[in-house]
């Protein structure tokens, strides 16, 4: 089915998209970026300020293209960052 | 008076037509009507051309295809051509049949051709000139134009369309064809219309781009005696945006604004060196000879880039001026070259070379003038969005040429900084607007030509100003001149 | 060659009038009888009748002939009949000749009969010389596996596979996306019954599923063929699903899968997740991972949420792709057809204008399965509309898209679906803009009146320009009405361009993997368009479903039950035979310099450089004989049509006036047909023209056209099929190269090039082949004598007189 897909799918908006919360424990973060460069979604960015250990630890940019999909738990060497899918 | 048909005649009737069917491919016609849906002068004449239908009586009966007056109506736009499934090339076609007429005899219809034209299209002169092209199939072009000239003069006495003059003023921005044809149709309707152009004289795209072997200038200056006779003030030197404002127009009074324009901004290359000394973007070129610039070019070698009319009109001008070597480099191939396949030979013939599947990769130069400019071999992919084959560069196949002028003829696009915001545009730049009623996304404000269109034919120009002019007239007769 | 006596008999037929009328055949007989090696010679009334066959078989025994000639109608008639009655004498049919002297002879001289006289009496003439060549010859008798390969799983190959399977013959079907249906699972009725597509289908899918005969191979390719008829060695690569098949198909890990991608059945409407099964009654059930959207690339785990939620356990990152060795005897092409892509019209401003859509999008958006419902809407604001066109021919018909063939079905689509939306919204306005329809089929009429009924609008004029209204994105047409003369603009809510059928992107791969031949549209070549319709030029090899050329589902299923039928007669035979027209090879002279081995279109030769020879499969051998006249070193030819055969029918015709003739080769196939056409259509042409007969042009080799020159012929006329068209795939290709060559020799030695002359003809063009000779006929004319004697010196090592 090589057709071309320029479209934009009808349920793009609807789909069915699981809350994200994202939790970010800046003072044991060691400012790897690991993170940020792997999420793929580009939700997080470097943030301005500086944490206990003197470097820039990742900030949110838009929570809501999160999808959950915990690649950066798994990248993070220090634990710092977990997501939590948002119970209403 | 027809002559009788005997059998020479019959074998030079089949002769031509057979060539139409196979070289021309009619015989893949299908007679969908897309020619006709696209075709300006099929709207301008209304039921009195229908090119499909002249396609068919081709076919079936020469005889009449000949006697028919439509056979002369084609104005060479090529739209026909570049919406045709089959890729005819009706212009083609009619010349075929046009020459066989002309060597049989067939002078009536010519005649009343030229009728339609002078009633049906303003501007009759430079679109007899420009457009219609009667010297194509051997005929004499100053007969029909002296002709035409006293058919006008007979058709404005006699105007038998008294009605009540419009109530309203309407403002006309640039006299190229379509604010000309604009202005030209509601004077004609008794309505008041001052047209501002920019530049010292009128004529747009005609009197600055438009080399004079194409358009001699004092016909330009005759149909323009028309419009003065019929009450048009043209004030020239003024630039809306600049010398006055657009809004402002509103207040002066004018009731309904067309915007004319044209597209003046040449296409960049963006490539290095593209802002040397002896680059020119090819309106410029242009203009600065017909202003009557003294230029020699005498030993010069003048790179052309682009595959337009536009290119095969600066390389010409170029021979003209003396050039010792005038080539065009148009990156895709000769087939898919926008500009008129007759004008290209017809270049050819003056000694213009034809460099196909090049572009330019960068200029190269020598204390800040231009020395040369490397060029890079292409090769044709697949259909791209345009329809058009996709030029991929070969790498490792790039080459100099020596040039001590270049011209850019790549594409032109209007400058619109001086528009009120609420008038849209289309991606490409453009003004988009109703297509039935020429009108922009602002109410009063109707636009038409190159500005709406991207650049394209004279005869395109002036249709959609005659729709516009019918549609401003609408609108006027609708809001009681408010 | 033989030691024994050749002893030929001669058999002139009058064919009652046929020939009689205008050749005097008693004289041609008594000419045959003083011919070399001619034993008897008769002329008999209907040769081909009872009697006749009666009377050869009684002469073959009571003369001890061991040759026999028949000077009749064309051997594409009746070689096989009297071939058969030569057999019955306990002659072998290679030991017979036929002389064309109706179809090329007495019908197309219909009004000289002193020079048709001539004429037969050459064409005589040239069949004794070539008769008293000839070798008896083998056919040999080639295994038949029992095994049958389908390519594609869309309802053409669903049902061969399952017509073969139920035969009794093991099936393998391979299809390359990760479940079968094709095409027809994505459309939401069929005309004319208006069934619903996936409802008929489904019960076919799940029978292909079940089947034990059926080795269902779906997301696998074929990447390598090897073989020949009756014995194909296929190798079949499986990407990986990433999914066993313990999957219930219960849809757990699609939930929790986090990555979306637009879903390609769906035409790219709706969404689905990495981790997924393309439709709903996918055959199998099997879910599958697409890698490319995954988040776990190259072994490394980072997502595990579907692992989590399967409790099959049934996902699994680590199965490899497999490639799979399959031996089979038949191979059924089932790939369909893919959809033209209108974006390269910008005039209809497909992929810029949101409401305007594709046949196939339209068929999805109706559906009730997919992404809306069943609700037609327009994708801009998804708001049911309630002006409608669809547009015809879009990508067909047209020369500019390099598509001038009619797509078929589209037509009655466009009737069906607008039914489908007067059933759902009866207000809506809809307007059909064609510029033909084709409701060909049977009940096609009816249903295309039944949509008139319903008020639907048929417009015949193509728009010639889309244009959108930016604030509501309506779309405006601009047309002309070509029955009413008038011009048309109008507003519609949505546009659906009905898009025509295109041959596959990756058909050049299977025609290479396969050696299939294609036509000019790009979709594969039958064998005969009329009376093979489903055979590959290839043995073994057959054609159904939208492969070889857009149709609609009934015509796909009939032809996929055809190609099961003709795949079932090889496999029920168990063996096949190989006409004898295979190459000779001379080891001593054959140098292994490997030239043979790149022009055979079968690459039935191989080369072996340890033993410094080429080794020829003769059960893959077409027959063509390119090779022969590709060798260099004389050491291959081809039998039944070898050099010594075919230079004899040039030395007899040109014994005497030959600067008076044409030797013309003409192929089998298509310039031979052709030339029959012409007789058939009694279509008169100069005379002086003797054709000699060859399976291919390719089997021309230069120096027969030399030692025609060297013998002095006027003219020599080389005719092939049209390039593309060659029976034999792409043998003509050679023959226009070496044709070439020869004119380049020519001009070198300052002889008149137009003297040999290359046509391409086909079967059906007579008339082109007549003209041609009429073309020759002033050529014969203006040629000088000097320059008959300068082409023999230049020729001459080609063997002079």
């Amino acid at each position: 089915m090589p057709e071309r897909l320029w479209r934009t799918p009808l349920d793009a908006e609807k789909a069915a998209r699981p809350k994200a919360e994202i939790h970010i424990l800046k003072d044991q973060c060691k400012g790897c970026g690991f993170c940020i460069q792997y999420c793929p979604k580009k939700v997080l960015e470097e943030s301005d300020e500086i944490n206990a250990r003197g470097v820039h630890p990742p900030r949110v940019v838009d929570e809501k293209k999160c999808i959950i999909c915990s690649f950066c738990t798994a990248v993070c060497p220090d634990f710092a960052i977990f997501v939590k899918e948002k119970t209403v | 008076m027809t002559p009788t048909l005997d059998n020479a005649k019959a074998i030079a009737y089949k002769k031509a037509l057979s060539e139409c069917i196979d070289a021309e491919k009619l015989k893949f016609c299908f007679e969908c009507g897309i020619c006709t849906a696209c075709c300006p002068m099929a709207e301008l004449l209304g039921e009195g051309y229908n090119p499909r239908n002249l396609l068919e009586r081709i076919f079936i009966n020469m005889e009449e295809a000949l006697a028919s007056e439509e056979l002369w109506l084609c104005a060479w736009c090529y739209r026909c051509y570049r919406h045709c499934p089959q890729a005819l090339k009706l212009p083609e076609i009619f010349l075929h049949i046009r020459r066989l007429a002309v060597k049989h005899g067939y002078k009536q219809p010519f005649e009343n051709a030229v009728k339609k034209i002078v009633t049906a299209v303003p501007l009759s002169l430079v679109a007899i000139i420009a457009c219609f092209h009667p010297e194509r199939a051997r005929l004499d072009l100053n007969k029909i134009l002296d002709y035409a000239e006293q058919l006008r003069k007979e058709f404005l006495n006699e105007r038998p369309w008294k009605t009540e003059p419009i109530k309203g003023k309407v403002a006309v921005i640039g006299s190229g064809p379509s604010g000309l044809t604009v202005a030209y149709e509601l004077a004609l309707k008794g309505c008041e219309v001052t047209v501002f152009e920019a530049l010292e004289e009128p004529g747009g795209m005609l009197r600055k781009c438009l080399p004079v072997h194409r358009l001699p200038r004092e016909f330009l200056d005759k149909d323009l005696q028309v419009l003065d006779a019929l009450g048009v003030k043209i004030k020239t030197g003024v630039t809306v945006g600049k010398n006055i404002d657009f809004d402002s127009l509103w207040n002066e009074g004018f009731k309904a604004i067309f915007i004319g324009v044209g597209a003046h901004k040449g296409q960049e290359l963006k490539i290095e060196g593209e802002n040397l000394e002896g680059v020119f973007h090819a309106l410029d070129f242009l203009w600065t000879v017909n202003s009557g610039r003294e230029i020699d070019l005498k030993g010069k070698k003048v790179a052309v880039v682009g595959g337009g009319n536009v290119a095969v009109d600066s390389a010409r001008t170029a021979i003209k001026l003396g050039a010792d070597e005038a080539t065009i480099f148009y990156r895709r191939s000769r087939e898919e070259m926008p500009a008129n396949p007759w004008e290209v030979k017809e270049a050819e013939d003056e000694g213009v070379k034809v460099e196909l599947l090049v572009s330019p990769k960068r200029i190269l130069g020598r204390n800040g003038w231009v020395s040369a400019v490397e060029f890079v071999r292409m090769r044709l992919d697949d259909l791209d969005e345009t329809g058009r084959r996709r030029p991929i560069p070969i790498d490792g196949s790039e080459f100099v040429k020596e040039s001590d002028l270049v011209v850019l003829a790549i594409g032109e696009a209007p400058d619109l900084q001086f528009l009120p915001k609420e008038i849209e545009l289309k991606e490409d730049g453009t003004i988009w607007v109703n297509p039935l009623t020429m009108e922009t996304t602002l109410k009063g404000v109707f636009a038409g030509g190159d500005t709406v269109t991207g650049p394209a034919t004279i005869i395109e120009a002036i249709h959609s100003g005659k729709i516009a002019a019918t549609s401003i007239e609408c609108y006027l007769k609708a809001s009681g001149g408010k | 060659m033989a030691k024994e006596d050749i002893r030929i008999g001669v058999y002139v037929c009058h064919c009652g009038l046929n020939i009689a009328g205008s050749v005097d055949c008693e004289e041609v007989a008594k000419f045959a009888a003083k011919l070399p090696n001619v034993v008897l010679a008769r002329d008999y009334r209907y040769t081909c009748s009872d009697q006749g066959q009666e009377l050869i078989k009684k002469d073959i025994k009571e003369f001890r002939l061991n040759r026999v000639v028949v000077a009749s109608c064309t051997p594409r008639l009746h070689e096989p009949t009297f071939r058969r009655v030569c057999e019955e004498a306990g002659l072998n049919k290679y030991l017979f000749e036929m002389a064309n002297i109706r179809e090329q002879c007495s019908w197309v001289h219909l009004n000289d009969r002193k020079a048709a006289t001539e004429k037969a009496k050459d064409l005589v003439k040239m069949a004794v010389a070539k008769a008293a060549l000839l070798e008896p010859a083998e056919e040999i008798e080639v295994p038949i596996i029992r095994k049958a390969l389908v390519i594609g799983g869309g309802v053409a190959g669903i049902q061969a596979a399952l017509d073969l399977a139920d035969t009794g013959y093991k099936v393998y079907l391979v299809e390359k996306e990760p479940s079968i249906g094709g095409m027809m699972a994505r459309i939401d009725k069929t005309f004319p019954t208006m069934d619903c597509s996936i409802c008929i289908l489904a019960p076919k899918m799940s029978d292909v599923g079940r089947h034990p005969n059926i080795e269902l191979l779906t997301n696998s390719e074929v990447v390598d063929v090897k073989g020949y008829i009756g014995n194909f060695r296929v190798k079949v690569l499986k990407k990986p699903r990433y999914v066993k098949e313990d999957c219930s198909a219960c849809g757990e890990c699609s939930k929790v899968c986090p990555m979306i991608a637009p879903n390609e059945f769906d035409a790219g409407l709706a969404l689905r997740h990495a981790v997924y099964t393309p439709f709903a009654q996918a055959v199998p059930s099997t879910y599958i991972i697409d890698m490319n959207l995954c988040l776990n690339k190259d072994g490394i785990m980072v997502c595990e949420k579907c692992i989590k939620a399967c409790e099959r356990q049934a996902i699994d990152f680590t199965m490899k792709p497999e490639t799979i060795e399959l031996e089979v005897g038949t191979i059924i092409v089932a790939t369909g057809a893919d959809v033209f892509d209108p974006s390269t019209l910008p005039q209809y401003g497909y992929g810029r204008y949101l409401n305007v859509i594709t046949s196939l999008e339209f068929e999805r958006l109706i559906n009730a399965g997919g992404p809306s419902g069943g609700r037609l809407i327009r994708p801009s604001d998804l708001k049911i509309p309630k002006r409608v066109a669809f547009i015809q021919c879009v990508g067909s018909r047209s020369s500019k898209t390099g598509r001038t063939y009619c797509s078929n079905v589209c037509c009655m689509n466009t009737i069906k679906d607008s039914l489908l939306i007067k059933e759902h919204w009866p207000e809506t306005e809809i307007y059909v803009f064609y510029v033909d329809i084709r409701a060909y089929g049977k009940g096609f009429e009816d249903l295309y009146k039944r949509a008139k009924n319903e008020g639907v609008k048929f417009i015949r004029g193509l728009p010639a320009e889309i244009f959108e209204d930016r604030k509501t994105r309506n779309l405006w047409l601009i047309g002309e009405n070509t029955l009413l003369k008038e011009p048309y603009k109008m507003s519609f809510d949505l546009v659906v361009l009905s898009v025509g059928l295109e041959p596959r992107k990756d058909a050049e791969l299977i025609q290479r993997l396969l050696t299939l031949s294609r036509t000019q549209d790009g979709f594969f070549m039958e064998a005969h368009p009329k009376l093979r319709p489903v055979d590959a030029a290839t043995g073994g090899i057959f054609f159904a479903g939208c492969a070889e050329a857009p149709k609609d589902i009934k015509d796909s299923v009939t032809q996929a039950s055809a190609a099961a039928a003709r795949a079932g007669i090889l496999m029920a035979k168990g063996k096949v035979t190989v006409e004898a027209i295979t190459p000779i090879l001379d080891l001593e002279k054959c140098k292994a310099c490997g030239l043979c081995v790149k022009v055979c279109p079968y690459n039935a030769i191989t080369l072996n450089k340890e033993l410094k020879r080429v080794e020829i499969v003769e059960a893959a051998c077409g027959g063509c004989g390119t090779c022969a006249a590709e060798c260099p070193s004389d050491a291959l030819t081809q039998n039944h049509f070898t050099d010594e055969q075919i230079i004899a029918q040039i030395d007899a015709v040109t014994g005497q006036d030959a600067d008076k003739k044409i030797v013309a080769f003409c192929c089998n196939w298509c310039a031979y047909a052709g030339a029959d056409f012409a007789g058939v259509s009694r279509m008169q042409y100069p005379h002086n023209v003797r054709i000699i007969r060859t399976m291919c042009s390719g089997r021309v080799a230069p120096k027969f056209v030399e030692r025609a020159f060297a013998r002095g012929a006027a003219a020599v006329l080389v005719a092939g099929c049209h390039p593309g068209d060659c029976h034999y795939i792409n043998a003509n290709y050679h023959t226009q190269r070496r044709v070439e060559r020869l004119w380049k020799k020519m001009e070198q030695n300052g002889l008149n090039k137009e003297r040999l002359q290359l046509l391409w003809v086909s079967a059906a063009e007579g008339e082109r082949f007549a003209s041609k000779i009429y073309e020759m006929q002033r050529i014969v004319e203006s040629v000088t004598p000097d320059e008959i004697e300068r082409a023999k010196k230049v020729f001459a090592k080609a063997g002079g007189a």
